[in-house]
């Protein structure tokens, strides 16, 4: 699986989709993590079923102070953790340029 | 020789690109300032940013909105100084180019390549801060983004400064 991250709209989907199919294709996988309580199990899950996945780096700014966002972040942030530990290649993506920051392009 | 500089708040972008710009041999050097002096706040920070240009022989042009129609001297290095602040006034301020924000932004950029031999823009990070934003906020990320992208992809090199390192991602640095 490659994962590909990087702030929000710096051009990941449209990276991403020079990778793989539509179908194997998973975006935004951020709004995943919110509510789910195993998130090492989704990021199984996932890994599995997709050959691509995005998600934005979403740690970045001052934490929040709403509660909820703050878990949000959290939960966000770990399951990025999940999903880049499971790939075998991560992209950063910025201003619409590619870096490999693990592994290789197959 | 277009370089285009990104990065977070106080992440020396300024200084940064002043720097480039100041080891370039074009002359006369021209900084396209973008900051409209709303109140004290903005007022402190352009006096910060005169301060630290001043003696570097930089000719300052004003420019908060339209910059295509920028006058600056053929020839010349410019620094442009920021997307971010370009974008707002172009987005939601009076007499800007609103829905056609992204376009008014790259075209300028576009019409001072045509006029510079250097130039050097300065852009801003806004959006490693969350995902959770809504309405104008949204909108503003949106369009900040896609002109970041085109910018990029225009430039001949990208750098992101990360605590006052220029990390370059296309290109590299120019001289």
């Amino acid at each position: 699986m490659i994962f590909v991250t990087g702030p929000l709209f710096s051009g990941k989907a449209g990276y991403a989709r020079t990778l793989c199919p539509e179908g194997e294709l998973l975006l935004n996988a951020h709004e995943l993590a919110d509510g789910t309580s195993d998130l090492t199990a989704l990021a199984e899950e996932l890994a599995a079923r997709y050959a691509v996945i995005t998600a934005a780096e979403v740690g970045g700014g001052v934490v929040p102070v709403d509660p909820v966002q703050r878990s949000q972040r959290e939960a966000a942030g770990r399951l990025a953790c999940l999903l880049a530990a499971r790939a075998d290649t991560v992209v950063r993506v910025f201003c619409g340029i590619p870096t490999v920051i693990k592994g290789e392009l197959p | 020789m277009f370089t285009l500089i990104v990065g977070g708040a106080a992440s020396g972008k300024s200084r940064y690109a002043e720097d480039l710009l100041l080891r370039c041999t074009d002359t006369p050097r021209v900084y396209i300032a973008t900051m409209e002096p709303f109140d004290g706040e903005c007022r402190e920070r352009i006096a910060r940013h005169r301060a630290m240009r001043a003696g570097k022989g930089f000719r300052t042009v004003e420019r908060y909105r339209d910059l295509a129609n920028a006058d600056v001297p053929a020839g010349c290095a410019a620094l442009l100084e920021d997307v971010g602040n370009l974008a707002a006034n172009e987005l939601y301020g009076p007499g800007g180019a609103g829905e056609d924000t992204v376009n008014a932004v790259v075209l300028g950029v576009e019409a001072l390549l045509k006029k510079c031999r250097t130039l050097v823009v300065v852009s801003n990070d806004t959006h490693s801060g969350g995902a959770d934003y809504e309405g104008d906020t949204a909108r503003y990320l949106r369009v900040l983004g896609h002109i970041n992208r085109a910018l990029a992809e225009r430039a001949d090199n990208v750098a992101e400064l990360v605590c006052g390192v220029a990390v370059y991602h296309k290109g590299r640095e120019p001289h």
